[in-house]
């Protein structure tokens, strides 16, 4: 375990990524010859405190999916670490060093919740026993004290305990993500990564959801990994935001800085595209032309170069390095 | 008033009431019958829409909003779904008593459609030129090259770059943006009277969005066509509509301009959807929610069929339904409501 340890300095922050990478290889021909890689994440760094809510956002295609589901090992990592700390004080614990066996108690602490509740559950199964599956399975509770606990949970997530009998297709898409949410509770984890977790219930029903997950956070100390790609609800649920582009964060600060304070030309032009519930406040978009380059082979410079519309000479021929205090508001910019 | 829409449709007075609609739907009722019973899915939908405006009609999914504009194209499954009752009056006549051979000719050529999900509604083993040439062929009559070339000034005028190589790709060689695009150039390319979008940028990202919305906006303004625009997204709403159709289980709850309704929404439900909006929310303050949800259109409930959800509904509500009323001292503002003095005080 030793190699697993840290000696960082930091201490507090539940989570420290560092160059997170995943590459998925691409495979060609009769031999399946290795001919290159999808770098869907290319070097992440980002802490989360405890209790803290980071959100990930960008287009489709920027990683953000990846990203989250690399963290929780769910895709193996290509390089980088996660240095996760259970308590204050304790020894920080690489993630992607640890064996899938050596993961196994960690999983406890670490869920996630999906987009689609219909596909995330299991249809012939009711949704007692899939709430309660990862309490036999972690072997936290037996027996009738499993269903104890069980009825809580949904008791909590603001359904009847009584479904517990009940399967899946019994109930809405709001309700399913209430028993999602409650087979991520289950556990009492620390993190829950919310993967698109109200992007697909109508907005009194999200509205529903997202004060469900603020309460839990109260209520359990816990911390959100918010990946979504509606800039509205991150705005409300946020203490800090990252803006991903092709694999990478070109900004990250406090909701506040990010929203009020972009810096980087990609973050100015996605939030300029944020229609405004008002019609007397018609938003005034930054076009953004051309396409998102190939995450195979990036361009050396700047990958948003070919779309700014102040890039100069050197933001095609060299990567911007992050700028801004360490820790702070930060942006990948040559020209902040 | 009228200036007060940044983007004036050319032929839009929202002063005059005797403007004829290009599009009345009266007391329109689209039902499904199936084993676990009838699903009233569209149960008396009355609006209407003027020459060259945008209505949007906002809703919950189950409101009906999709099923009434399948109604209008005839396009509805049937079996299991029927149009049982209601009038659907374009540019004076009925679409309903109208043969099948006639209404294709209005499909496609007079109303078009375009969907969430570009990838589906596109042929995968056609080229997108095939797809748009097809189109004016059987519609306009052109011969091959013409209804090329035709095909070429469509891609553009909808913004593909280089349109003429991109004339000769397949949908999935295209961005889900530029599917997109191609399925307004389809629809586009009989220069239709009225577009029907429902929830045309729902699957795109928010930079997309805004550039499918600005190009939807700017064809209407350049061509004075009407959008019928279906939307759960009152933000969408916000930049395109000059009109508004609220739609809940079924029913237009309220119809009003798209400043009126924002400005004032008038029914408790409108104003529900509004306060669960986290754009109007101050930071660390819940969000106001309507408790419940949307009832199934096979159990809907008695009078108004908000009331389970209403927290000013009385005996009345639970009884009676609410007739789509108009508001005193608006112009062709209609609420379905029977206590819109308690409503305002919300």
């Amino acid at each position: 375990m030793s190699a697993n340890q840290t000696t960082s300095t930091a201490v507090g922050n539940l989570l420290e990524v560092r160059d997170l990478k995943k590459y998925f290889p691409i495979h060609k021909g009769i031999l399946s010859r290795h001919v290159g890689d999808v770098k869907a994440v290319d070097g992440l760094n980002f802490d989360l405190a405890r209790q803290e809510t980071l959100s990930l956002v960008g287009e489709s295609g920027c990683g953000k999916t990846t990203a989250g589901r690399t963290l929780l090992r769910l895709y193996d990592p290509t390089a980088g670490s996660a240095i996760y700390r259970p308590e204050p004080d304790s020894d920080g614990i690489d993630l992607f060093q640890l064996s899938q066996g050596e993961m196994r108690p960690y999983r406890r602490d670490l869920q996630i919740i999906f987009q689609d509740p219909y596909g995330s559950l299991n249809p012939r199964i009711t949704v007692g026993n899939t709430i309660g599956e990862a309490l036999t399975v972690h072997g936290v509770v037996t027996g009738s004290e499993m269903n104890d606990r069980v009825e809580q949970l949904l008791e909590r997530v603001g359904m009847r305990a009584e479904v517990s009998n009940r399967y899946p297709h019994e109930f809405s898409g709001g309700q399913r993500q209430r028993i999602g949410i409650a087979r991520a509770l289950a556990l009492n984890p620390k993190l829950i990564v919310c993967d698109e977790a109200v992007s697909a219930l109508d907005v009194s029903i999200q509205a529903q959801v997202i004060n469900l997950l603020k309460d839990l956070q109260d209520e359990f100390g816990l911390s959100y990994i918010f990946i979504a790609h509606d800039l509205s609800v991150v705005r409300y649920l946020s203490d800090r935001v990252a803006v991903m582009y092709l694999g990478r964060i070109v900004e990250i600060g406090t909701t506040a800085e990010i929203f009020s304070n972009a810096q980087h030309p990609y973050t100015q032009a996605l939030l300029s595209a944020i229609p405004i519930p008002d019609p007397r406040r018609r938003a005034s978009h930054i076009p953004l032309t051309g396409d998102v380059p190939s995450p195979i082979n990036p361009p050396k410079g700047c990958h948003f170069a070919a779309r700014c519309l102040v890039a100069e000479a050197r933001c095609r021929d060299e990567y911007p390095a992050m700028r801004g205090p360490e820790g702070g508001h930060q942006a990948a910019c040559h020209l902040i | 008033m009228a200036s007060e829409y940044l983007h004036e449709p050319k032929h839009l007075n929202l002063k005059k009431d005797s403007d004829q609609p290009l599009l009345e739907l009266k007391s329109l009722q689209t039902h499904f019958f199936s084993d676990e019973g009838t699903a009233r899915a569209v149960d008396g939908v009355s609006y209407k829409i003027l020459p060259g405006e945008t209505l949007g009609v906002v809703g919950e999914s189950g409101s009906g909003k999709s099923v009434t504009a399948l109604s209008i194209m005839q396009l509805v499954p049937q079996p299991p779904g029927k149009i049982v009752g209601g009038e659907i009056l374009f540019k004076g006549q009925s679409l309903l008593g109208m043969s099948e051979d006639e209404m294709r000719k209005i499909r496609g050529n007079e109303i078009a459609m375009i969907f969430q999900e570009p990838m589906t509604a596109l042929n995968p083993v056609f080229t997108v030129g095939d797809q748009i040439v097809e189109t004016v062929r059987v519609h306009r009559g052109l011969d091959k090259e013409e209804a090329r070339a035709h095909a070429i000034s469509m891609l553009e005028k909808v913004g593909i770059p280089s349109p003429e190589t991109r004339v000769d790709e397949y949908p999935h060689q295209l961005s889900g943006g530029m599917r997109q695009r191609v399925m307004i150039a389809i629809a586009m390319s009989c220069d239709p009277s009225l577009l029907i979008a429902d929830e045309p940028t729902t699957a795109l990202d928010v930079t997309i969005q805004a550039q499918i919305l600005d190009l939807i906006r700017g064809l209407q303004e350049e061509e004075g066509m009407s959008v019928l625009l279906i939307t759960h997204d009152l933000a969408v709403i916000a930049e395109v509509a000059h009109h508004v159709a609220v739609m809940y289980a079924g029913k237009v709850v309220e119809y009003a301009t798209v400043f009126e309704l924002f400005d004032s929404p008038a029914h408790p439900y409108s104003l529900g959807l509004f306060r669960s909006l986290p754009d109007l929310a101050g930071p660390n303050e819940p969000l106001a929610t309507i408790p419940g949800m949307v009832p199934p259109a096979t159990r809907f409930p008695s009078g108004c069929r908000f009331h389970p959800r209403c927290s000013i509904a009385t005996d009345l509500c639970k009884t009676d339904e609410p007739i789509l009323g108009f508001l005193n001292g608006t112009d062709g503002r209609t609420v379905a409501c029977h206590h819109i003095d308690e409503a305002a005080k919300l």
